[in-house]
């Protein structure tokens, strides 16, 4: 069986790119598209990996994050954050609230890829 | 012909002008002001008169620019940017440029006439727009993402086959939108810098490295363009004051350049020397060269320089913008020599490194 991702992605075209992406190499993927869903899914299903987007609605993926992080049960799960912000001060402040790393959009697979492997052997 | 009335006088000329207007002796005290800066700093001319000028106006830049008149003996000739100052007034930010022309009296230097013009008006709708490009940027980069990893995929065949043609198309859709996502890196990093949130942060930086940096991504495609990328360096250059990745961005930029207006069989040169205290960079084409008229203008924003034997940039003309204020930055000068139908060179200085050496943006403010 794969390992688990979970995409935290409220754009439409965005999860169907992604997902297809992923389902490529064979991870199993769940989809949530706000940042409350992703905590309830993140005890739910327990995933290996999150794949968090920032501009979320009900929650943003500033707070997910601080949530996730503050969690002894959930702080080692690593999360990529993958989002179209590009400043400075938001890469920083996401890692600074313990994000394992940060994407922004658009990517190409290889590069998904290659920094999903890094935390995960498939 | 008429002639001015005599004794003209500053009241007369300047009294009611919209601009502030002050003038001063060489030892930077005040000898008059116009009604418009009496307003402005709160500052009746009897009470004003014989302080200093900063003590009046708060505005610590006049000191050196007016240093920088009474040295040179002529008006003051600096940037729009290094004459460019904000003053804060109870809550309200307000913005200005200074002018300052040398007085003298029977050849001898006897003070200087400051003018301040109110730009707040500019300065708003520049943050109108930098905000614009900015949000403009965010917005294409989530749709960019569906259509490039789509395309990847169906390139690599993940999707199901293609026919030749299809990939064809797939390529030239890729290679489109590659070029849209350089342009909205381009555009953010403008954005940035225009709101004074850049930190250039100036460490130890080996030459090698830099040039190394700037030119490997870029020799694939040389090759495939039948374009020579030579790199020349002496042995044991001290290291560099920059930012690692503005620095390569800032190379980068120019090769990238040099490729797009140079033909098969033609040489960049990527060459770098020393002298004093000072690192010169340049990169030198064989390729079609810039008109006279256009090396101007060419490091102002949204200038693409067209003519015969110039290819399409791919650009909106922000590259050498963006380069220019990256340089500067770090406190180095930029500048272009060029040939029509010999080639172009472009060359930039950054700062030996020095212990201690940390340079940001020069702000707006005090």
């Amino acid at each position: 069986m794969g390992k688990k991702i979970l995409l935290v992605e409220d754009e439409k075209n965005v999860i169907l790119g992604v997902r297809t992406c992923l389902d490529a190499v064979g991870y199993d993927v769940e989809i949530v598209e706000d940042g409350e869903e992703a905590l309830n899914a993140v005890s739910r299903e327990h995933p290996d990996l999150i794949l968090l987007d920032l501009l979320l609605p009900k929650l943003d993926g500033f707070e997910v994050l601080k949530v996730l992080k503050g969690n002894p049960e959930t702080a080692k799960i690593p999360v990529i954050v993958l989002t179209a912000k590009a400043e400075e001060e938001d890469r920083q402040r996401a890692l600074d609230l313990g994000a394992n790393n940060y994407m922004t959009k658009p990517f190409k697979p290889q590069e998904l890829w290659d920094r999903l492997k890094s935390y995960l052997s498939v | 012909m008429s002639t001015l009335p005599e004794p003209v006088n500053l009241e007369t000329i300047t009294g009611n002008l919209a601009d502030a207007v002050l003038m001063v002796d060489t030892d930077k005290k005040l000898v008059w002001l116009n009604r418009k800066a009496e307003e402005f700093f709160n500052a009746a001319l009897d009470k004003a008169v014989g302080k200093d000028i900063v003590e009046i106006t708060a505005i610590k830049r006049l000191r050196y620019l007016l240093d920088d008149v009474f040295e040179q003996h002529e008006a003051l000739k600096c940037s729009y940017e290094e004459a460019s100052v904000k003053v804060k007034k109870k809550d309200e930010r307000f913005f200005f440029k200074i002018a300052i022309n040398p007085v003298f009296h029977q050849d001898n230097l006897w003070g200087a006439l400051v003018q301040l013009t109110d730009v707040t008006r500019f300065h708003e709708l520049e943050k109108i727009k930098t905000d614009f490009v900015s949000i403009v940027s965010h917005e294409f980069r989530t749709p960019l993402t569906t259509i490039i990893v789509g395309v990847e995929m169906l390139k690599e065949g993940m999707l199901g086959d293609l026919t030749p043609r299809g990939k064809e198309v797939l390529e030239a859709i890729g290679a489109d939108c590659e070029r849209l996502n350089r342009l909205i890196d381009n555009l953010m990093e403008l954005s940035r810098i225009e709101s004074g949130t850049i930190y250039v942060e100036a460490e130890s930086t080996d030459i090698a490295d830099l040039v190394e940096e700037a030119v490997r991504p870029l020799k694939i495609q040389a090759d495939k363009q039948g374009v020579e990328i030579i790199t020349d360096l002496p042995p044991e250059l001290p290291p560099v004051a920059a930012d690692f990745n503005k620095a390569v961005w800032v190379l980068a930029n120019l090769v990238g350049n040099a490729m797009r207006y140079t033909d098969p069989g033609g040489t960049i040169t990527v060459r770098v020397r020393q002298r004093g205290k000072k690192h010169f960079f340049s990169v030198e084409d064989t390729g079609c060269g810039i008109p006279k008229e256009h090396q101007e203008k060419i490091f102002r924003k949204y200038v693409q320089v067209s003519g015969p034997g110039r290819k399409g940039a791919g650009g909106v003309g922000l590259g050498l913008a963006i380069a220019k204020d990256i340089v500067m930055a770090h406190g180095g000068e930029i500048w272009v020599e060029s040939d029509i139908d010999k080639g172009t060179k472009f060359t930039f200085t950054f700062p030996v490194y020095q212990e201690k050496d940390s340079v940001t943006l020069p702000e707006a403010d005090q």
